[in-house]
């Protein structure tokens, strides 16, 4: 007999509760309100009751409104993912929930998927803000989709740590604050040590290129030194920007940068996915993490 | 049912189980008694897979805790000392989510949390946000909770702390409900007169060790327990009260049966360890001193002197 598939339970706790909760509604109309005044500030700016109305200058609203909504999902992620343990310790339900046959794990993934629900609202809600840029501007529809791939893409990523410090910290608030710590660290890491590699390489080259002294100066191969920027969850996202608004890629960039083999460029074209996959395969880390810290128990409360 | 041997857990250097070993029979109702910090909620965790033992075996209907501690998750229904409830979550729902957890189906969980919430007498709560119910409600809400699976054992750690009066009655009301239909129950208290009333079994544990464990009734025969005596009495040879209270007392510590004499308001409260004949012969003796004894009983064997005798035994 088939088996039935059953909806995580925790994440069917969440929907219903966080359904019943006003903040999450006010959040969502808050953010949601703050798009929709760039917007109209980019739909005045076009020249809206001129003659002369700018119609493609509206397109500029898709870059601007996607990196907003990015910087704003990587703030309001680690706030709704950061109580999901912490909040379960703080409110003595963590221990009975351990207590049933569901592994920690399914737990850590029931929380996730609750908030990338939330997460898909926020991107749902903000749709026909978004499409103001393609109806008036001249966007594709693949383009938006590929938007909100992106942004849920960057959900599931910042939220995986965030559910990890959560399982770490007893506090919410400490756990949004070492969320957003470890993610600027990860940017920073990836950006300093891909920069520290550039350097040197283009170092030795010019090394290289005193010492032969020939005339046929050595040509500048950067090598897989870029893909250090794969491991940076905002590089995906940087490259679809670049490929929506402009004929331009990451790999394009690499190849400006310096020679690269046809087998490099084959995988510098295949960023997004590379990146995606290796991002998610990190947070299903950092998942797997956060389930393997639930289950550690903490020292007991002494009565 | 329940089988502990050698169970150990540190905590760094501190010893929180030294050696347990235990025995709880299908059906029994076992009060978990001991001192804060004795380790009975450190046994209580282990056996419900949610503390890792350093050492011993744990078995449940025959299941090792300690090896397969998801498996036991599906035999044991756990009721912390603390616990919080969701906010927004309406009493069924509570208990649909725990029932989802444990893998049953929307409509099993139905009919049975119909069953419990009727057993714990919330079947008019159903629809009842859980945050808003009193602390007794909650903590019975608990109770159903703990058994949406059927377990084998259900442990209770502290159910009744925090419970006013009539809260504590309807949470034992409760446990004699399931205790009478074959329910194997564990249970730790402070309130050691509840327990004498409900527990079928103890065991006294003390700075992590076992010091005693067993059938309730088997326990007050077999120990020789401190059970103290109340009395009044008078020494009218003298006519100075105190020198007369001082005779009474020289008297009194001449028995090997009393080891301390307190002088109340109005009576003498004796530190008796001798057998009913002995209480009967210490009267004679004090009578036949010329003192003049207006009032003399002794106090009913009970589960609290009992457990002030051994852990102050343990504690010497």
């Amino acid at each position: 007999m088939k088996k039935k598939r059953r909806m995580n339970p925790v994440l069917k706790k969440e929907l219903v509760v966080n359904s019943r909760s006003i903040k999450m509604s006010l959040a969502i109309m808050g953010v949601n309100a703050f798009l929709a005044l760039i917007a109209l500030v980019a739909i005045l700016e076009a020249g809206a009751g001129s003659s002369n109305y700018e119609y493609s200058a509206l397109v500029s609203l898709f870059p601007i409104i996607g990196c907003l909504e990015c910087g704003m999902l990587s703030l309001i992620v680690p706030v709704i993912t950061s109580g999901s343990i912490s909040g379960e310790r703080e409110k003595q339900t963590l221990d009975i929930m351990l207590t049933t046959p569901m592994s920690p794990f399914s737990i850590a993934a029931g929380k996730l998927w609750s908030a990338m629900v939330i997460v898909m609202m926020y991107m749902l809600t903000s749709i026909p803000i978004l499409s103001i840029a393609f109806v008036l501007g001249g966007m594709s529809w693949w383009a938006l989709l590929g938007l909100l791939g992106m942004l849920l893409y960057l959900g599931i990523y910042v939220g995986s740590i965030g559910i990890f410090c959560s399982s770490v910290v007893k506090r919410s608030i400490s756990a949004t604050v070492l969320t957003i710590i470890i993610g600027v660290a990860i940017l920073m890491l990836t950006s300093i040590l891909f920069a520290v590699g550039m350097g040197v390489l283009s170092y030795l080259t010019v090394v290289v290129n005193n010492q032969q002294a020939t005339g046929n100066p050595q040509v500048f191969h950067p090598g897989l030194v870029p893909a250090i920027m794969m491991f940076n969850p905002y590089s995906p996202f940087f490259d679809f920007m670049l490929r929506s608004m402009t004929n331009y890629s990451v790999c394009e960039m690499v190849k400006d940068a310096g020679n690269i083999s046809p087998l490099l460029e084959i995988f510098y074209n295949l960023w997004i996915p590379i990146s995606i996959g290796l991002n998610l395969f990190i947070a299903l880390g950092f998942l797997k993490l956060a389930g393997k810290n639930i289950t550690v128990s903490r020292k007991i409360k002494r009565k | 049912m329940l089988e502990i041997k050698g169970l150990t857990k540190k905590y760094g250097k501190f010893l929180a189980l030294d050696n347990l070993n235990l025995h709880v029979d299908r059906g029994e109702i076992f009060g978990f008694v001991g001192p804060n910090g004795a380790g009975k909620t450190t046994t209580m965790r282990i056996i419900c897979g949610l503390l890792r033992a350093t050492g011993g075996t744990v078995l449940v209907d025959g299941v090792n805790a300690i090896a397969n501690p998801q498996e036991i998750k599906r035999k044991v229904g756990y009721v912390p000392d603390f616990f919080g409830v969701y906010d927004n979550l309406k009493v069924m729902e509570y208990m649909e989510f725990y029932g989802d957890m444990y893998g049953m189906d929307k409509e099993d969980v139905d009919e049975v949390a119909e069953g419990l919430l009727e057993l714990v007498n919330l079947a008019d709560k159903k629809e009842t946000f859980v945050d808003t119910l009193s602390r007794g409600m909650k903590q019975r809400l608990c109770v159903a909770r703990a058994l949406i699976h059927n377990p084998d054992l259900l442990i209770l750690d502290e159910p009744n702390s925090g419970l006013d009066p009539r809260a504590r009655f309807e949470m034992k009301e409760v446990l004699k409900n399931l205790g009478s239909m074959g329910k194997t129950i564990m249970i730790s208290s402070h309130i050691l007169p509840e327990l004498a009333e409900m527990c079928t079994s103890i065991g006294i544990m003390e700075r992590g060790r076992l010091m005693l464990s067993g059938r309730v009734e088997d326990i007050m025969h077999q120990t020789r327990i401190s059970r103290p005596i109340h009395m009044r009495a008078y020494a009218p040879d003298f006519a100075d009260a105190r020198e007369g209270r001082d005779y009474i007392v020289t008297l009194l510590m001449e028995q090997p049966e009393i080891s301390r004499v307190n002088f109340t308001e109005d009576e003498i409260l004796l530190s008796f360890t001798g057998e009913e004949e002995d209480a009967a012969r210490l009267l004679k003796y004090l009578i036949s001193k010329n003192v003049l004894v207006s009032n003399f009983y002794r106090e009913k064997e009970n589960l609290e002197s009992l457990f002030l005798e051994i852990t102050g035994r343990a504690k010497a």
